[in-house]
């Protein structure tokens, strides 16, 4: 970029070196103390701890919780993710018309966008007060008859899990309105005006035009919600008891965790060993989605 | 055939228009439910449904009070990590962004890579070995834990770089050069003021970011008087104020309507910021 200037080019590794050493004191040590816990019996109360190998793993293998877990995270992520694309797809093609011509296309999807800002702990609790026995949705699905008596929502194992699932939607949705349609309005005009003169349908144009020119902002939308996914924590954990009831239908990966971590001893090696597996899980589907999805050149 | 083609855009319109209300309504009534419910008494919130505000207010924040739970307090805990968090992330995002943008040097492609990479990594599954880390140095239950670890903040650098990428201009920098100008005063005194955009977009995300951060507060922060606002709300489920309806609608009122008033004031920013963010060049 700057031909003029190579002799200041030095100077980029001054401009670098806060973000590298930040990176490694708080950002790769942990990670490595966190591997190297997971090894570990330690506690938050002991002073020294012994290697035990993969002891960790080898019970969260052995009980059922870790699997259910990790079943739960999956589970709910994908059910809101397939909703969440495929509205956001929908409407970014609506939105975007030139035949349709919608508008106010920036209020809707400022709207859309709120409850992505909002304290994602308080939006569990104020779902847990809208769904509770005496609370607002059973006040009107009795008036309105849908009910015939109140319900307690948060007792059920489909609906507690649909809640969360719907909570999570309705917290992004809007985001990935905005990103698809930006990435919409980026292709140029022009090259859907040469496939109409070719006469295509829009369908037409949707599969050979938009969608592989989406491809990018696609992948970008998957990989980062499934990385958030992963490390669904506040919504499940204020939504019911703190360790996904009923019967641990929301207990996710880092409530787990954390579970573990908070148990009358402490056991950091064990909480550990969760966060590892989590975090070897994620990052092979993350980076694998990104190698195997994008534009091979 | 002209105006069976007129009669299927408007019939598609309508449909639109009524899936949008649809949406509308599904994003906004559990927020206004929120926010009414948060100046009617427990008595009224058992008794009926309403979609209009009341006057028990105040008698709401009372009672939290009488419980214990001072949401000024936490307020003021909660600007104190947002208001740092956010200065730490945009100075130190635009900096490395800087570095990046403006300066050729060996290992700055691996460098621009290896930030994308850190974006997708969940490195908050290592809050475990952060946490015993951050008590070994004494760390824990302050909010340097919060707020240092931003320094190497990825997003916020792939965010900057995307920004300065389109705003820099060499022949400024080269001005200032003649004029004998350091390049970190160049950096402070003439590419931070032009930034100032940027800087605004990166630093709301920032600020929501810390503002709603519940999970690292929760495994760190240990003493009640320390406590933020999500971890306030964490207290609000306990049993003591499971019957006192009203109180706990106002305790989360007040966690969300900061975050409505900077939406409401800058939300061309913050939209315009989500699309710069994950769109390449």
């Amino acid at each position: 970029m700057n031909h003029s200037s190579a002799k200041w080019n030095r100077h980029g590794y001054l401009f670098i070196t806060p973000f590298i050493l930040g990176f490694l004191v708080f950002g790769l040590y942990p990670v490595f103390n966190t591997l190297a816990l997971s090894f570990t019996d330690t506690t938050i109360m002991s002073g020294e701890a012994s290697f035990i190998g993969l002891k960790n793993f080898q019970r969260l293998f052995a009980d059922d919780f870790f699997m259910k877990a990790v079943r739960n995270t999956w589970m709910i992520w994908i059910l809101n993710f397939i909703p969440q694309i495929g509205i956001a797809m929908l409407l970014s093609i609506w939105y975007t018309s030139a035949r349709l011509r919608i508008k106010a296309v920036g209020v809707w999807r400022a709207i859309f966008y709120l409850p992505n800002l909002l304290m994602p702990a308080a939006v569990a609790r104020l779902f847990f007060s809208l769904f509770s026995f005496y609370g607002p949705v059973n006040q009107f699905a009795v008036q309105a008859g849908i009910l015939s008596e109140a319900m307690h929502f948060l007792q059920d194992v489909t609906a507690t899990r649909g809640l969360v699932v719907f909570i999570q939607w309705w917290m992004w949705f809007g985001q990935t309105i905005i990103i698809i349609m930006a990435g919409m309005t980026a292709i140029p005009i022009h090259l859907y005006e040469a496939a109409m003169v070719d006469g295509a349908s829009g369908m037409q144009m949707f599969r050979r035009i938009t969608l592989p020119l989406l491809k990018p902002i696609l992948i970008f939308i998957f990989v980062t919600s499934l990385v958030g996914g992963m490390q669904m924590f506040d919504i499940p954990y204020m939504l019911t008891d703190g360790r996904g009831s009923p019967v641990y239908s929301i207990m996710t990966n880092n409530i787990l965790m954390y579970s573990k971590f908070s148990s009358s001893k402490g056991h950091l090696g064990a909480a550990s060993s969760v966060g590892v597996l989590n975090f070897i899980m994620t990052t092979l589907c993350a980076l694998g989605i990104f190698y195997f999805l994008r534009d091979k050149e | 055939m002209k105006s069976m083609y007129k009669l299927q855009t408007n019939l598609l319109r309508v449909i639109v228009y009524a899936s949008s209300v649809i949406l509308l309504v599904v994003t906004l009534v559990p927020i206004w439910l929120l926010l009414v419910n948060a100046t009617r008494s427990t008595t009224e919130i058992q008794q009926s449904l309403s979609i209009l505000p009341s006057v028990h207010l105040v008698e709401n924040y009372r009672i939290l009070l009488s419980k214990g739970i001072d949401m000024l307090h936490g307020i003021s805990n909660s600007m104190f990590v947002a208001v740092g968090s956010t200065l730490v992330t945009v100075y130190f995002s635009l900096l490395t962004a800087y570095g990046i943008v403006v300066y050729d040097f060996k290992g700055k492609q691996l460098f621009s890579n290896f930030v994308i990479v850190l974006v997708m990594i969940p490195m908050q599954l290592s809050i475990i070995g952060f946490y015993q880390y951050m008590s070994k140095l004494g760390l824990t239950d302050t909010y340097a834990s919060l707020i240092l670890p931003l320094i190497a903040n990825a997003g916020g650098v792939f965010f900057g770089k995307q920004y300065l990428e389109s705003m820099v201009i060499t022949e400024l920098i080269d001005a200032a050069r003649i004029d004998g100008a350091s390049e970190i005063g160049i950096f402070h005194r003439i590419m931070l003021p032009m930034a100032v955009p940027g800087a605004v977009t990166l630093g709301i995300f920032a600020f929501v970011a810390a503002w709603n951060n519940f999970f690292n507060a929760f495994i760190l922060i240990t003493s009640f008087d320390k406590y933020t606002l999500p971890m306030l709300v964490k207290t609000l489920r306990g049993d003591v104020y499971r019957t006192e309806y009203g109180a706990i609608y106002l305790g989360l009122a007040i966690t969300i309507v900061p975050i409505l008033i900077v939406y409401a004031i800058f939300s061309r920013y913050i939209v315009s910021g989500i699309a710069m963010g994950a769109i390449k060049e």
